[in-house]
């Protein structure tokens, strides 16, 4: 019999490739994964064999992932570049993946056209979607493509013991193993396990007339006899999974990974995170949630009874944190280290065979005859038409999700940042970017600069960022108090990374880089404001790297290639004559166990209408829950609520919208309001939690209390305010508050300011900078200095003066020292210090010892956010002494000083006032910096704070400081003997620039308080310019 | 590195050979210099000539401070001639040679460098220097010939200086290949030009620029619009002319903090960065009277004469009104010092007591001279407060108030 070509597939492959092939143009550059692939491929592209790449995390291995499918892409990027190489390799997983199907159909149902059918449904299972188009996991889908590749060729060896057949399907094996590692150890527990089952199964078949006379006793007996095959395919795969990734072995058991997990969605309880459960759950399984019992029915049938238990297991996992099942199976360090969504991957691929089976049979098999038989065709055909309808609309709306819920922020131009970081040697530094996503790889790709971030974060090597829940430093406003920690370190001692430059695409992260001590550079042509810090080393030529033996490089850089080559060759000859039908083949064993589809079981069809009419009734349910929570006006809860997440979302036409409409209030005169707040909490933070407690009053009008949490990059603020909602035509609306009337003296102002820009004298060339560039470093005295013990925390603190004619950035470095002089912490000033000072300025400071936040991983990370979250550095010794290292450079920006304090009131606990804003930029973010003083009026402590209003030209702004509980406080030393400014000792500077100086001479002015511990205050202000004029 | 060991396996080779060759034929010959000139210029052809009776070749070692060598002779009428090679003669220095095989012929010879200077090697720091002829810039120059040697000893540098009016010249030697010059400021500030020449070869142009010290006591002055607390206009605080001990105005942008000591002794602050020498700081008008004393510091160098000024009180009453049952409490009309109504923005503060405990504080703005309170009934339910209000230092307290 000659056999005719399968329609079904060429439709699949044909409509696949057309359909998928568009699409990855417009969908795979905003995945999560993809453009980190493209970095992976990039290296390979500039050093094949050598796995070191210094680009990321202060340099890590790329033997960390498996290397075939960057390889390949880095190949094929010598072609026409690297999107071109990563497109081409999308093109390939596509077609890999639904011949896979295909094949792997074909093995289950030995059923021509059911495979057929399942080739075409792969195309478009919202599940495959999903990976590709918003995951980007092409690694994950080519393993997972060429692993079902492989199942046929396994259970030909095992079935007929051709050793062809068992170098074949090893050899699919390796090319798994080099494109992906999980799935092949997966794989082999969920896939390969459940074949094996079914071999033996059928081995036994063949011994009695039907299935239903297969005992255990005759199963156990062809297991035995099919042992020795079993054990030889195992022991074989084994040694190909280890050997051809031998290095990542290596290195994964010479670097565990310590780290602490990382929050993924697909560990959430999907019923509490529903959006978790969208994307991990409902997504994946879309229309086969329908088909469920008929694929649980099918698969515990007794020839599939392993797949059917694999596809349970598989279903529970991927199940995540809504049942406690898969941490118990899993155990807590696999379900902390894992993404659980693969499960549901790989399930949903092992429903195919069956989802194909059932589409067969329901079209034009016995499912047809049964349900036209008793319901009649026209409800076969309403019925086919909703199944199709269902299907087809999973999967526009997988496809949708990126388009309307983008995971990454808008495509940014990279080429600026490149030649900007070409430029002037930029690239001498390290940098960070903040707010771009993943398309942080995508610059990394493209520049030789290399970054302290990195996307890949199973090769984390820093503490800082292994010891914190986070992914990336460039996303830490959406991982709370670790995230914004981590960031704070990082930018508060750049100088240990080398790190000078950040490109923010994100407003959020302004003021922290602000009150860290980071000035504003300029703005690219592409929107990405660079910020710079002063004072920061270069990155040394020569770099640490884990050097690993050449045998393990070379290995590395030829054996996943020789794996395709290998499988290509041996698997080839089949291929030719499988798909060109150019000889008439021995039909393949597996074809020989056929299904019949002779009679559709009533009682399964019967389970199945109940199944889809409860799935109806929580589908109908969610989404009437959905409307309660979003309608509105609904409630006055719901009215609170919306107004505070459209404020929080900048969404204020749907604020305004929920605003009394009696109080006649036009939306030009609202958002006029809106756009004369600024400061902390109405510019940079985010809503992070909102409780209200409603008073209610009368039906129709109710006062609430509304408790609002915002996260700021500086610190997390708590706010209550008193809120009064009205019901007008049954829909509850917001009153709306007063504003502030303060109207300012002057119409029109002059104000004179001294503005400064450093131009060097540098010709244009590429040359080194000459030394007649360089500028003198502003010449800095520290006034007074101590080491004080607060508590049980200990800070160096002190009053800095600028002595020289220009204005100067101020970098100041403590480190601590036990009696013996051994080093024991170094730290530089973060917040409490004003990092730009004019000539002759002083300003107080402190020096903080941050040790790494919950660097024993045993200490819990507490669930809330507070960003100005502070761990001591724990001791083991007794500081006694310290080091203080002073730099200044000359500054030219953020040298606004028109704030000035108009009003005071001093009470036992708090200092209320007004802080003046006379000068003729809006101060965005007001700090003030308190320095306590004893009653000698010597220097005890700093302390300060961030206002939380913004402050308009010439408008005043209330503030209140709460004054520090009574602690105690000992002053350790108070030595000046060890103070160097610009690497020259303090005492001489101070002799000779100011010989005669007057010791204490603002004494006198000194606020009296009263307090157990302090005796006097001294109040600085600090400004924070969001946007200069 | 691997070359020049091969170098010296090499010419060990050929020392051990031509010592063994040379023993042999080495018995009564005796190859002698016949160049009797020892110093040369850098850069000319040196030609190193020796008698020979021999056919034989002996080569010759020589080294300087830079490398060393073994150079083969030519053989002509005259004797054996070794040419010195470029990278010995181009550099300044003595060379010491030596025949291989005739170890008791041997000698040396100066290079020394060319007499015209090609350029100036530069340094000049710090860039900037405080007036008061304390502190000084050094000017380092080291002269080189065109092959990059320094001059010889001694070599006559003159640098000029000009300062405002003044133009100096002064005559600097280098030692150990530079000459160096340290430039004191004066009391004056101001920009340095610096130049330097050397064998008639001049430098560029270089800048100094003299800044001023530190300031010395100034004064203080006060302008304003009026002399009414009226919480609105502000107050414009100057210091005169900022100058160091010398006279010289110090640089703009120096910092001056001023501490404003009010009637009750809290100290409130402004500051202002100078322009021309001048600071100049703005103070919000307080809203009741007041009496400040003003001074003004650059701390720990200079500090002001200390001035008062007073403010005088605008709202001589305030009426409040009650409606709406009590529960709207109308404040007003708060009217300036010509009758006018104040401008708006003036704060009205409520207090709301229940008994003795303070339950709520309200700010308000004014509104063309009225602020009107609302006690909503869902705050406050039904019974008896206490109410204060407090605006421009007038405190108002109205007890058993029913709502």
């Amino acid at each position: 019999m000659k056999e005719s070509t399968n329609k079904h597939l060429i439709i699949a492959l044909l409509v696949g490739v057309a359909f998928h092939g568009t699409s990855i143009f417009f969908t795979l550059e905003t995945t999560y994964d993809a453009l980190i692939h493209l970095f992976f491929a990039d290296h390979y592209a500039n050093s094949w064999f050598e796995p070191w790449n210094y680009k990321w995390y202060t340099g890590f291995t790329v033997t960390s992932y498996p290397p075939l499918v960057h390889q390949s892409i880095g190949v094929l990027s010598l072609i026409g570049g690297l999107k071109f190489g990563l497109f081409t390799v999308a093109l390939l997983s596509i077609v890999l993946f639904i011949t896979g199907v295909y094949r792997f159909s074909l093995l289950i149902s030995a059923n021509r056209t059911v495979a057929g059918y399942a080739a075409i449904l792969a195309v478009f299972s919202s599940s495959f979607v999903e990976t590709l188009h918003i995951f980007g996991q092409l690694p994950s889908i080519i393993g997972i493509s060429i692993l079902m590749h492989a199942l046929p060729e396994i259970y030909l060896w095992l079935k007929t013991g051709k050793y062809r057949y068992l170098f074949t399907s090893l050899s699919l094996i390796a090319v798994t193993v080099t494109s992906h590692h999980v799935t092949p150890i997966f794989g082999m527990v969920f896939f390969i396990f459940p074949l094996i089952g079914m071999v033996i199964m059928d081995v036994s078949r063949e011994h009695v007339s039907s299935m239903k006379e297969i005992t255990f006793k005759i199963f156990l007996r062809s297991f035995l006899r099919l042992l020795k095959r079993i054990v030889g395919f195992g022991v074989s795969s084994l040694v190909i999974i280890i050997g051809c990734i031998l290095p990542y072995w290596i290195n994964s058991k010479n670097n565990p990974i310590t780290q602490v997990p990382i929050p993924h969605g697909s560990r959430d309880n999907f019923l509490e995170i529903t959006s978790s459960g969208l994307v991990f759950f409902l997504i994946p399984w879309g229309l086969l949630l329908v088909l469920l019992p008929y694929l649980f029915y099918r698969y515990y049938s007794k020839r599939y009874l392993f797949f059917g238990l694999s596809f349970t297991i598989l279903f529970i996992l991927g199940t995540g944190g809504t049942t406690p099942i898969p941490r118990m199976v899993l155990g807590e360090t696999a379900f902390n280290i894992l993404t659980l969504d693969r499960f549901t991957l790989w399930a949903s691929i092992m429903a195919l065979p069956l989802f194909g089976e059932f589409v067969y049979r329901f079209s034009e098999g016995d499912l047809k005859q049964r349900i036209q038989g008793r319901f009649g065709s026209v409800y076969h055909r309403i019925i086919g038409g909703v199944l199709a309808g269902l299907f087809i609309f999973m999967t526009v709306f997988t496809m949708s999700l990126g388009y309307f819920r983008p995971s990454q922020p808008q495509k940014i131009k990279m080429l600026p940042i490149v030649n900007f970081l070409n430029q002037d040697d930029h690239d001498q530094w390290r940098f960070l970017t903040l707010g771009f996503g993943d398309q942080m790889a995508w610059l990394s790709a493209q520049t030789n600069a290399l970054s302290v971030d990195g996307n890949y974060h199973s090769a984390r090597r820093l503490p800082e960022l292994t010891t914190r829940p986070i992914e990336r430093l460039e996303n830490s406003k959406y991982k709370g108090v670790a995230g914004i920690g981590s960031l704070q370190q990082f930018l508060t001692t750049p100088e240990k990374y080398n790190l000078k430059y950040i490109f923010s695409n994100d407003k959020f992260y302004d003021p922290v880089l602000y009150f860290c001590g980071w000035q504003r550079l300029r703005q690219l042509e592409n929107g990405i404001m660079v910020w710079e810090r002063l004072n920061v080393p270069p990155v040394p030529a020569i770099l640490p790297k884990d050097e690993i033996p050449k045998w393990q490089k070379i290995l590395w850089g030829t054996i996943p290639f020789l794996t395709v080559i290998i499988a290509f060759m041996l698997n080839i000859q089949m291929l030719w004559i499988r798909s060109l039908k150019t000889k008439i083949k021995a039909t393949p064993a597996y074809l020989e166990f056929k299904n019949t589809y002779s009679s559709f079981s009533k009682n399964l069809l019967k389970v199945t209408h109940i199944w889809s009419v409860i799935l109806g009734g929580i589908v109908c349910y969610g989404l009437y829950v959905f409307y309660l929570k979003n309608d509105t006006q609904r409630t006055p809860e719901n009215a609170i609520i919306a107004y505070y997440d459209a404020l929080d979302f900048k969404e204020f036409e749907k604020a305004y919208a929920l605003v009394d409409p009696e109080k006649e209030l036009s939306i030009a005169q609202y958002m006029l309001e809106i756009s004369v707040t600024d400061g902390l909490l109405s510019s940079y933070a985010k809503l992070d939690n909102i409780t209200t407690v409603i008073t209610k009053n009368s039906d129709s009008l109710v006062t609430a209390k509304v408790s609002t949490d915002w996260i700021t990059p500086l610190e997390k603020i708590h706010k209550e305010a008193y809120r009064t909602v009205v019901k007008r035509n049954g829909k509850w609306f917001l009153q709306h508050d007063d504003l502030d009337t303060d109207i300012p003296p002057d119409q029109l102002y002059a104000s004179n300011t001294t503005k400064y820009f450093n131009q060097g004298r540098r010709r244009v060339t590429t040359e080194q900078t000459h030394h007649e560039d360089v500028l003198k470093q502003p010449v800095l005295e520290v006034l007074s200095a101590k080491l004080v013990q607060y508590n049980t925390h200990y800070a160096i603190i002190g009053e800095v003066q600028n002595l020289e004619n220009v204005p100067a950035d101020i970098v100041l470095k403590g480190t601590l020292y036990n009696d013996a002089n051994k080093e024991l912490a170094t730290y530089n000033a973060k917040d409490h210090v004003k990092h730009k000072l004019m000539p002759k300025e002083v300003s107080s400071f402190r020096i903080d010892f941050e040790g790494i936040a919950w660097s024993k991983t045993k200490d819990s990370i507490p669930k809330a956010f507070n960003p100005d979250e502070f761990t001591p550095v724990e001791f083991e010794e007794q500081p006694t002494k310290f080091n203080l290292q002073v730099a200044g450079n000359v500054a030219g920006s953020d040298l606004y000083k028109d704030a000035s304090l108009s009003a005071i009131q001093i009470d036992s606990d708090k200092i209320t006032g007004t802080v003046f804003n006379g000068g003729v930029e809006e101060i965005t973010i007001p700090q003030l910096l308190v320095t306590y003083y004893d009653e000698e009026k010597t220097l005890l402590w700093v302390d300060h704070l961030f206002i939380k209003e913004g402050i308009r030209q010439q408008r005043q702004q209330v503030f209140e400081y709460p004054m520090l509980k009574e602690a105690s406080i000992t002053v350790v030393n108070d030595s000046m003997e060890y103070i160097f400014v610009n690497g020259l000792p303090n005492e001489g500077i101070s002799n000779k620039i100011v010989p005669d100086r007057i010791q204490n001479h603002t004494a006198t002015e000194l606020q009296k308080i009263v307090h157990p511990n302090y005796e006097y205050i001294k109040i600085e202000m600090n400004s924070y310019i969001g946007n200069p004029n | 590195m691997k070359y020049k060991k091969i170098h010296i396996l090499i010419c060990i080779g050929i020392l051990i050979s031509t010592v063994t060759i040379g023993q042999h034929k080495n018995q009564g010959d005796r190859i002698t210099l016949v160049t009797t000139q020892t110093e040369f210029e850098v850069g000319s052809t040196v030609l190193l000539q020796f008698s020979s009776s021999d056919t034989e070749l002996p080569l010759l070692y020589c080294s300087n401070s830079y490398g060393s060598t073994v150079i083969t002779p030519v053989l002509e009428d005259l004797g054996l001639y070794y040419e010195i090679p470029e990278f010995i003669t181009n550099k300044k220095g003595i060379v010491h040679w030596k025949l291989i095989g005739h170890e008791s012929t041997l000698g040396m010879f100066t290079m020394h460098p060319q007499e015209r200077v090609t350029s100036m090697e530069t340094y000049i720091g710090p860039p900037t220097i405080e007036a008061g002829a304390i502190d000084y810039t050094m000017l380092v120059v080291i002269p080189t010939d065109a092959l990059d040697n320094p001059m010889p000893e001694n070599t006559s540098v003159m640098v000029n200086h000009r300062f405002l009016e003044t133009q100096k010249r002064d005559e600097v030697v280098t030692n150990k290949i530079i000459a160096y010059k340290n430039i004191t400021s004066e009391t004056k500030s101001g920009r340095l030009f610096i130049s330097s020449e050397c064998l008639e070869t001049n430098s560029k142009e270089y800048t100094v620029d003299v800044l001023p010290a530190i300031p010395t006591d100034f004064t203080i002055s006060v302008d304003r619009p009026h002399e009414y607390a009226d919480g609105n206009q502000i107050t414009s605080l100057y210091t005169s002319i900022l100058r160091d001990q010398y006279g010289n105005e110090v640089s703009d942008g120096t910092f001056v903090t001023f501490f404003i000591t009010n009637k009750e002794g809290n100290i409130l602050k402004t500051s202002g960065t100078t322009v021309q020498g001048i600071a100049t700081a703005t103070m919000i008008h307080p809203d009741q009277e007041e009496a400040w004393s003003i001074k003004a510091y650059v701390q720990g160098m200079a500090e002001s004469n200390r001035m008062t000024i007073a403010y005088q009180q605008v709202i001589k009453d305030v009426e409040i009104a009650f409606a709406k049952a009590n529960r709207e409490i109308k404040v007003g009309p708060l009217k300036s010092f010509m009758n006018q109504m104040i401008p708006d923005g003036f704060h009205v503060v409520l207090e709301i007591y229940k008994g003795d405990t303070l339950l709520n504080t309200e700010t308000k703005t004014s509104k063309g001279g009225y602020v009107s309170f609302m006690l909503k009934e869902e705050m406050y339910i039904s019974g008896t407060y206490t109410i204060k209000i407090k605006t421009a230092g007038i405190e108002k307290s109205f007890k058993n108030i029913k709502l």
